[in-house]
Protein backbone atom coordinates (compact mmCIF):
# COMPACT_ATOMS: atom_id res chain seq x y z
CA UNK A 1 0.00 0.00 0.00
CA UNK A 2 0.85 3.77 0.33
CA UNK A 3 2.26 3.32 3.70
CA UNK A 4 4.21 0.79 4.99
CA UNK A 5 6.75 0.13 7.54
CA UNK A 6 10.60 -0.01 6.73
CA UNK A 7 11.43 -3.75 6.60
CA UNK A 8 14.32 -3.25 9.04
CA UNK A 9 12.73 -1.15 11.68
CA UNK A 10 11.19 -2.61 14.32
CA UNK A 11 7.94 -1.71 16.26
CA UNK A 12 9.06 1.18 18.16
CA UNK A 13 7.69 4.16 19.63
CA UNK A 14 9.00 6.01 16.05
CA UNK A 15 6.99 5.28 13.43
CA UNK A 16 8.19 6.64 10.02
CA UNK A 17 7.34 6.80 6.46
CA UNK A 18 9.66 5.15 4.29
CA UNK A 19 10.53 4.78 0.55
CA UNK A 20 9.30 4.53 -2.32
CA UNK A 21 8.04 7.94 -1.98
CA UNK A 22 5.89 7.85 -5.04
CA UNK A 23 3.87 6.26 -3.33
CA UNK A 24 3.34 8.08 0.00
CA UNK A 25 3.05 10.81 -2.30
CA UNK A 26 0.53 9.25 -3.98
CA UNK A 27 -1.68 8.83 -1.21
CA UNK A 28 -0.99 12.13 -0.49
CA UNK A 29 -2.89 13.21 -3.25
CA UNK A 30 -5.52 11.21 -2.51
CA UNK A 31 -6.67 12.56 0.91
CA UNK A 32 -6.73 15.65 -0.38
CA UNK A 33 -5.54 16.97 2.86
CA UNK A 34 -3.68 19.97 2.81
CA UNK A 35 -1.26 18.41 5.07
CA UNK A 36 1.25 15.51 4.77
CA UNK A 37 -1.77 12.98 6.28
CA UNK A 38 -0.95 9.78 6.72
CA UNK A 39 -1.97 7.00 9.50
CA UNK A 40 -0.04 3.34 10.53
CA UNK A 41 -0.53 1.35 13.01
CA UNK A 42 1.79 -0.33 14.83
CA UNK A 43 1.85 -2.87 17.52
CA UNK A 44 3.66 -3.39 20.48
CA UNK A 45 4.21 -5.68 22.97
CA UNK A 46 4.59 -4.73 26.64
CA UNK A 47 5.44 -7.51 29.49
CA UNK A 48 5.88 -6.51 32.75
CA UNK A 49 7.13 -9.35 35.07
CA UNK A 50 5.54 -9.04 38.26
CA UNK A 51 7.59 -10.97 40.75
CA UNK A 52 6.14 -11.50 44.25
CA UNK A 53 6.55 -8.91 47.19
CA UNK A 54 6.20 -7.30 50.28
CA UNK A 55 6.21 -4.39 52.73
CA UNK A 56 5.02 -3.84 56.01
CA UNK A 57 5.37 -0.77 58.31
CA UNK A 58 4.91 -0.71 62.43
CA UNK A 59 4.72 1.99 65.03
CA UNK A 60 7.97 2.38 66.31
CA UNK A 61 7.03 2.39 69.76
CA UNK A 62 3.94 0.56 71.98
CA UNK A 63 3.07 1.14 75.69
CA UNK A 64 1.52 -1.96 77.12
CA UNK A 65 -1.13 -0.80 80.26
CA UNK A 66 -2.80 -2.55 82.92
CA UNK A 67 -6.53 -2.83 83.45
CA UNK A 68 -8.01 -1.36 87.01
CA UNK A 69 -7.45 -5.11 88.82
CA UNK A 70 -4.19 -5.53 90.46
CA UNK A 71 -1.86 -7.75 88.86
CA UNK A 72 -3.87 -8.02 86.05
CA UNK A 73 -1.92 -8.53 82.99
CA UNK A 74 -0.61 -5.59 80.81
CA UNK A 75 -1.68 -5.55 77.26
CA UNK A 76 -0.85 -3.18 74.14
CA UNK A 77 -1.57 -3.54 70.35
CA UNK A 78 0.45 -3.18 67.32
CA UNK A 79 -1.79 -1.61 64.36
CA UNK A 80 0.18 -3.57 61.38
CA UNK A 81 0.17 -2.57 57.61
CA UNK A 82 1.45 -4.36 54.85
CA UNK A 83 1.08 -4.65 51.10
CA UNK A 84 1.99 -8.04 49.78
CA UNK A 85 1.65 -9.84 46.05
CA UNK A 86 2.43 -13.64 46.23
CA UNK A 87 2.35 -16.02 42.74
CA UNK A 88 -0.21 -18.25 41.58
CA UNK A 89 2.04 -21.13 43.76
CA UNK A 90 3.21 -19.00 46.43
CA UNK A 91 2.25 -17.61 49.52
CA UNK A 92 3.54 -15.84 52.32
CA UNK A 93 4.02 -15.13 56.25
CA UNK A 94 3.76 -12.41 58.68
CA UNK A 95 5.72 -13.11 61.88
CA UNK A 96 7.14 -11.40 64.96
CA UNK A 97 10.09 -12.36 67.54
CA UNK A 98 11.74 -11.02 70.61
CA UNK A 99 15.14 -9.99 68.77
CA UNK A 100 15.67 -7.99 71.94
CA UNK A 101 14.52 -9.24 75.45
CA UNK A 102 13.05 -6.90 78.02
CA UNK A 103 15.69 -4.95 79.70
CA UNK A 104 16.98 -3.59 82.70
CA UNK A 105 16.71 -7.06 84.33
CA UNK A 106 14.68 -7.73 87.12
CA UNK A 107 11.64 -7.21 85.15
CA UNK A 108 9.52 -9.41 82.75
CA UNK A 109 11.10 -11.97 80.78
CA UNK A 110 9.78 -13.50 76.89
CA UNK A 111 12.29 -15.75 77.10
CA UNK A 112 10.93 -17.29 80.23
CA UNK A 113 7.38 -17.31 78.07
CA UNK A 114 5.79 -13.99 79.88
CA UNK A 115 4.85 -12.54 76.38
CA UNK A 116 2.05 -13.38 74.39
CA UNK A 117 -0.45 -11.93 71.53
CA UNK A 118 -3.33 -12.61 69.93
CA UNK A 119 -4.09 -11.58 66.34
CA UNK A 120 -7.15 -9.29 65.10
CA UNK A 121 -9.14 -10.17 61.48
CA UNK A 122 -6.81 -9.43 58.57
CA UNK A 123 -8.19 -7.60 55.21
CA UNK A 124 -6.47 -10.09 53.84
CA UNK A 125 -4.88 -13.40 54.95
CA UNK A 126 -5.37 -15.82 57.71
CA UNK A 127 -4.27 -14.52 60.94
CA UNK A 128 -3.10 -16.51 63.98
CA UNK A 129 -5.29 -18.32 66.03
CA UNK A 130 -5.88 -18.41 70.00
CA UNK A 131 -3.11 -16.80 71.69
CA UNK A 132 0.14 -17.00 70.76
CA UNK A 133 3.74 -17.04 72.76
CA UNK A 134 6.12 -14.26 71.43
CA UNK A 135 9.76 -16.15 72.00
CA UNK A 136 13.00 -14.88 71.57
CA UNK A 137 14.40 -18.36 69.91
CA UNK A 138 12.28 -17.98 66.67
CA UNK A 139 9.74 -16.55 65.11
CA UNK A 140 5.88 -16.76 65.80
CA UNK A 141 3.32 -17.04 62.91
CA UNK A 142 0.90 -13.76 62.93
CA UNK A 143 -0.53 -14.05 59.17
CA UNK A 144 -0.48 -16.86 56.86
CA UNK A 145 -0.78 -15.41 53.13
CA UNK A 146 -2.31 -17.39 50.40
CA UNK A 147 -1.47 -17.57 47.10
CA UNK A 148 -2.37 -15.52 44.25
CA UNK A 149 -2.67 -12.84 46.55
CA UNK A 150 -2.42 -8.98 46.01
CA UNK A 151 -3.10 -5.23 47.78
CA UNK A 152 -5.33 -3.49 46.57
CA UNK A 153 -7.50 -2.80 43.36
CA UNK A 154 -10.05 -4.86 44.23
CA UNK A 155 -11.16 -7.87 41.79
CA UNK A 156 -8.98 -10.59 42.93
CA UNK A 157 -6.80 -8.62 45.35
CA UNK A 158 -7.81 -7.26 48.23
CA UNK A 159 -10.21 -4.07 47.80
CA UNK A 160 -7.72 -2.57 51.21
CA UNK A 161 -4.38 -0.96 50.03
CA UNK A 162 -2.59 -1.43 52.33
CA UNK A 163 -3.76 -4.40 54.28
CA UNK A 164 -3.83 -4.27 57.95
CA UNK A 165 -4.21 -6.51 61.14
CA UNK A 166 -3.51 -5.58 64.63
CA UNK A 167 -1.79 -8.02 66.92
CA UNK A 168 -2.29 -7.36 71.17
CA UNK A 169 0.14 -8.31 73.49
CA UNK A 170 -0.13 -9.40 76.49
CA UNK A 171 2.55 -9.46 79.26
CA UNK A 172 2.28 -11.40 82.42
CA UNK A 173 1.89 -8.92 85.66
CA UNK A 174 4.39 -11.03 88.07
CA UNK A 175 5.08 -9.83 91.77
CA UNK A 176 8.21 -10.73 91.54
CA UNK A 177 9.15 -7.99 88.65
CA UNK A 178 11.01 -5.15 90.66
CA UNK A 179 9.03 -2.03 89.54
CA UNK A 180 10.76 0.07 87.06
CA UNK A 181 10.08 0.51 82.85
CA UNK A 182 11.57 -2.31 80.96
CA UNK A 183 11.71 -2.53 77.54
CA UNK A 184 12.14 -5.43 74.78
CA UNK A 185 12.05 -5.01 70.92
CA UNK A 186 10.08 -6.64 68.36
CA UNK A 187 10.80 -7.83 64.84
CA UNK A 188 7.74 -8.27 62.50
CA UNK A 189 9.16 -9.78 58.83
CA UNK A 190 6.91 -10.36 56.33
CA UNK A 191 7.87 -12.81 53.08
CA UNK A 192 6.04 -13.78 50.03
CA UNK A 193 6.73 -16.16 47.26
CA UNK B 1 22.83 -17.15 22.44
CA UNK B 2 24.36 -19.28 25.34
CA UNK B 3 24.38 -15.86 27.28
CA UNK B 4 20.98 -14.80 26.89
CA UNK B 5 19.97 -17.97 28.48
CA UNK B 6 22.00 -17.96 31.35
CA UNK B 7 20.61 -14.26 31.76
CA UNK B 8 17.02 -15.25 31.29
CA UNK B 9 17.40 -17.87 33.71
CA UNK B 10 19.05 -15.70 36.12
CA UNK B 11 16.00 -13.45 36.04
CA UNK B 12 13.54 -16.16 36.21
CA UNK B 13 15.21 -17.41 38.72
CA UNK B 14 14.87 -14.12 40.58
CA UNK B 15 11.68 -13.22 40.34
CA UNK B 16 10.80 -16.37 41.48
CA UNK B 17 12.35 -15.73 44.37
CA UNK B 18 11.32 -15.47 47.83
CA UNK B 19 10.54 -10.87 48.80
CA UNK B 20 10.93 -10.39 52.06
CA UNK B 21 10.72 -6.88 54.76
CA UNK B 22 11.09 -6.53 58.17
CA UNK B 23 9.86 -3.51 60.68
CA UNK B 24 10.59 -3.57 64.27
CA UNK B 25 8.70 -1.78 67.21
CA UNK B 26 9.50 -1.30 70.71
CA UNK B 27 7.21 -2.76 73.24
CA UNK B 28 7.61 -0.40 76.33
CA UNK B 29 5.82 -1.19 79.86
CA UNK B 30 6.35 -0.03 83.33
CA UNK B 31 6.05 -1.74 86.34
CA UNK B 32 4.74 -0.36 89.65
CA UNK B 33 4.09 -0.94 93.43
CA UNK B 34 0.96 -3.05 93.31
CA UNK B 35 -0.34 -5.12 96.46
CA UNK B 36 -3.42 -7.44 96.05
CA UNK B 37 -4.68 -9.33 98.63
CA UNK B 38 -7.43 -12.68 99.09
CA UNK B 39 -9.03 -13.90 102.61
CA UNK B 40 -9.02 -17.55 101.56
CA UNK B 41 -10.89 -18.28 104.64
CA UNK B 42 -14.41 -17.11 104.29
CA UNK B 43 -15.43 -17.40 107.75
CA UNK B 44 -13.43 -18.13 110.45
CA UNK B 45 -14.92 -19.39 113.56
CA UNK B 46 -13.57 -18.79 116.70
CA UNK B 47 -14.31 -21.94 119.41
CA UNK B 48 -13.20 -23.00 122.79
CA UNK B 49 -12.36 -26.34 123.91
CA UNK B 50 -12.67 -25.33 127.56
CA UNK B 51 -15.89 -25.71 129.58
CA UNK B 52 -14.57 -23.69 132.70
CA UNK B 53 -13.36 -20.45 131.53
CA UNK B 54 -9.83 -21.46 131.14
CA UNK B 55 -8.96 -20.87 127.13
CA UNK B 56 -9.41 -18.24 124.73
CA UNK B 57 -12.10 -18.77 121.81
CA UNK B 58 -9.33 -19.25 118.67
CA UNK B 59 -9.38 -19.17 115.50
CA UNK B 60 -7.05 -18.55 112.06
CA UNK B 61 -8.04 -16.46 109.30
CA UNK B 62 -5.80 -17.41 106.49
CA UNK B 63 -5.00 -14.86 103.25
CA UNK B 64 -3.08 -14.44 99.88
CA UNK B 65 -1.22 -11.51 99.13
CA UNK B 66 0.08 -10.54 95.95
CA UNK B 67 2.66 -7.44 96.19
CA UNK B 68 5.38 -5.96 94.67
CA UNK B 69 7.06 -2.19 96.51
CA UNK B 70 9.71 0.31 95.17
CA UNK B 71 12.75 -0.29 94.69
CA UNK B 72 14.84 1.56 97.26
CA UNK B 73 12.33 3.97 98.95
CA UNK B 74 9.26 1.71 98.64
CA UNK B 75 7.20 0.39 101.94
CA UNK B 76 4.35 -1.79 102.49
CA UNK B 77 1.93 -2.93 105.07
CA UNK B 78 -0.78 -5.30 105.64
CA UNK B 79 -3.42 -4.20 108.43
CA UNK B 80 -6.64 -5.24 110.24
CA UNK B 81 -9.46 -3.48 111.49
CA UNK B 82 -12.77 -4.50 112.89
CA UNK B 83 -14.81 -2.91 111.41
CA UNK B 84 -17.79 -4.24 112.40
CA UNK B 85 -18.07 -5.11 116.12
CA UNK B 86 -19.92 -7.99 117.50
CA UNK B 87 -23.15 -7.69 117.43
CA UNK B 88 -25.86 -8.42 120.09
CA UNK B 89 -27.02 -7.38 123.05
CA UNK B 90 -24.95 -9.35 126.20
CA UNK B 91 -21.75 -10.64 123.70
CA UNK B 92 -18.41 -9.75 123.26
CA UNK B 93 -17.13 -6.14 122.03
CA UNK B 94 -13.94 -5.24 120.73
CA UNK B 95 -14.86 -1.30 120.91
CA UNK B 96 -16.64 -1.82 124.34
CA UNK B 97 -15.96 -4.96 125.89
CA UNK B 98 -17.76 -6.00 128.93
CA UNK B 99 -14.95 -6.41 131.10
CA UNK B 100 -11.84 -4.44 131.49
CA UNK B 101 -9.64 -7.16 130.00
CA UNK B 102 -11.51 -8.48 127.09
CA UNK B 103 -10.04 -8.33 123.92
CA UNK B 104 -9.70 -9.53 120.52
CA UNK B 105 -6.22 -10.31 120.03
CA UNK B 106 -3.81 -11.70 117.13
CA UNK B 107 -0.51 -13.24 116.25
CA UNK B 108 0.41 -13.30 112.62
CA UNK B 109 2.48 -16.03 111.48
CA UNK B 110 5.53 -15.30 109.84
CA UNK B 111 5.47 -14.84 105.77
CA UNK B 112 9.04 -14.08 104.03
CA UNK B 113 9.47 -11.02 102.84
CA UNK B 114 7.10 -9.49 105.13
CA UNK B 115 8.01 -8.58 108.81
CA UNK B 116 5.32 -10.09 110.98
CA UNK B 117 3.89 -8.39 113.34
CA UNK B 118 5.54 -8.84 117.38
CA UNK B 119 3.48 -10.87 119.68
CA UNK B 120 -0.45 -10.43 120.10
CA UNK B 121 -1.68 -7.45 118.75
CA UNK B 122 -5.37 -6.43 120.43
CA UNK B 123 -7.91 -5.51 117.68
CA UNK B 124 -10.06 -2.40 117.38
CA UNK B 125 -12.60 -1.39 115.87
CA UNK B 126 -11.42 2.72 115.90
CA UNK B 127 -7.98 1.96 113.98
CA UNK B 128 -5.59 -0.34 111.95
CA UNK B 129 -3.22 -2.71 113.39
CA UNK B 130 -0.15 -4.08 111.85
CA UNK B 131 -0.29 -7.56 110.52
CA UNK B 132 2.73 -7.69 108.22
CA UNK B 133 5.17 -4.56 107.35
CA UNK B 134 7.16 -5.35 104.19
CA UNK B 135 10.23 -2.96 102.80
CA UNK B 136 11.78 -1.80 100.14
CA UNK B 137 11.84 -3.62 96.89
CA UNK B 138 9.55 -6.53 98.11
CA UNK B 139 8.53 -9.08 96.07
CA UNK B 140 5.81 -11.96 96.71
CA UNK B 141 5.56 -14.75 94.41
CA UNK B 142 3.30 -14.88 91.21
CA UNK B 143 1.01 -16.79 92.87
CA UNK B 144 0.90 -15.21 96.15
CA UNK B 145 2.28 -15.23 99.79
CA UNK B 146 0.53 -17.10 102.63
CA UNK B 147 -0.50 -15.32 106.22
CA UNK B 148 -2.26 -16.49 109.06
CA UNK B 149 -3.65 -14.72 111.49
CA UNK B 150 -4.28 -16.48 114.37
CA UNK B 151 -7.35 -15.06 116.80
CA UNK B 152 -8.09 -15.07 120.76
CA UNK B 153 -11.11 -13.42 122.20
CA UNK B 154 -11.50 -13.47 125.82
CA UNK B 155 -14.04 -16.22 127.57
CA UNK B 156 -15.48 -13.99 129.50
CA UNK B 157 -18.18 -15.58 132.04
CA UNK B 158 -20.87 -12.32 131.70
CA UNK B 159 -21.05 -13.14 127.75
CA UNK B 160 -24.49 -14.15 127.10
CA UNK B 161 -24.97 -17.75 125.40
CA UNK B 162 -25.31 -17.31 121.44
CA UNK B 163 -23.44 -16.55 118.17
CA UNK B 164 -22.09 -13.61 117.82
CA UNK B 165 -20.32 -12.15 114.36
CA UNK B 166 -17.91 -9.35 113.76
CA UNK B 167 -15.84 -8.44 110.67
CA UNK B 168 -12.52 -8.10 110.46
CA UNK B 169 -11.22 -6.05 107.36
CA UNK B 170 -7.51 -6.58 105.86
CA UNK B 171 -5.94 -3.96 104.15
CA UNK B 172 -2.65 -4.24 101.71
CA UNK B 173 -0.94 -1.38 100.44
CA UNK B 174 2.44 -0.93 98.77
CA UNK B 175 4.43 2.07 97.95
Amino acid sequence: MAVRFCPRMRPSRIVRLCRPWPAAVGFYLLTGNGGFGASATATQTLSAALSPIAKLSVPLSLTATQGSQKFSPFTGSVPITYRVRTTPTGGGTLTVQVTSDFSPAGGPSAASGALTFTCGSATIGTPCSGTQTATTSSQTPVLTLPASACTGGGGACSGSDPNSVTVTFTLVDNPAYSTGTYSAGLTFVISAT
Amino acid sequence: MTKHATLTVCVLLALAGIAQAQSTTTLSVSVGPEAALTVTTGTTNLTTSSTTFGSNFTGTTSLTYQIRTTKSTGTGTLSVKITTDFAGTGGPSVGTPPSSGDTLQYTCGTSAPATPCTGSVTASTASSTNVLGFGAGANSSKAGNSEAVSWALTDDPVYATGTYTATATFTISAT
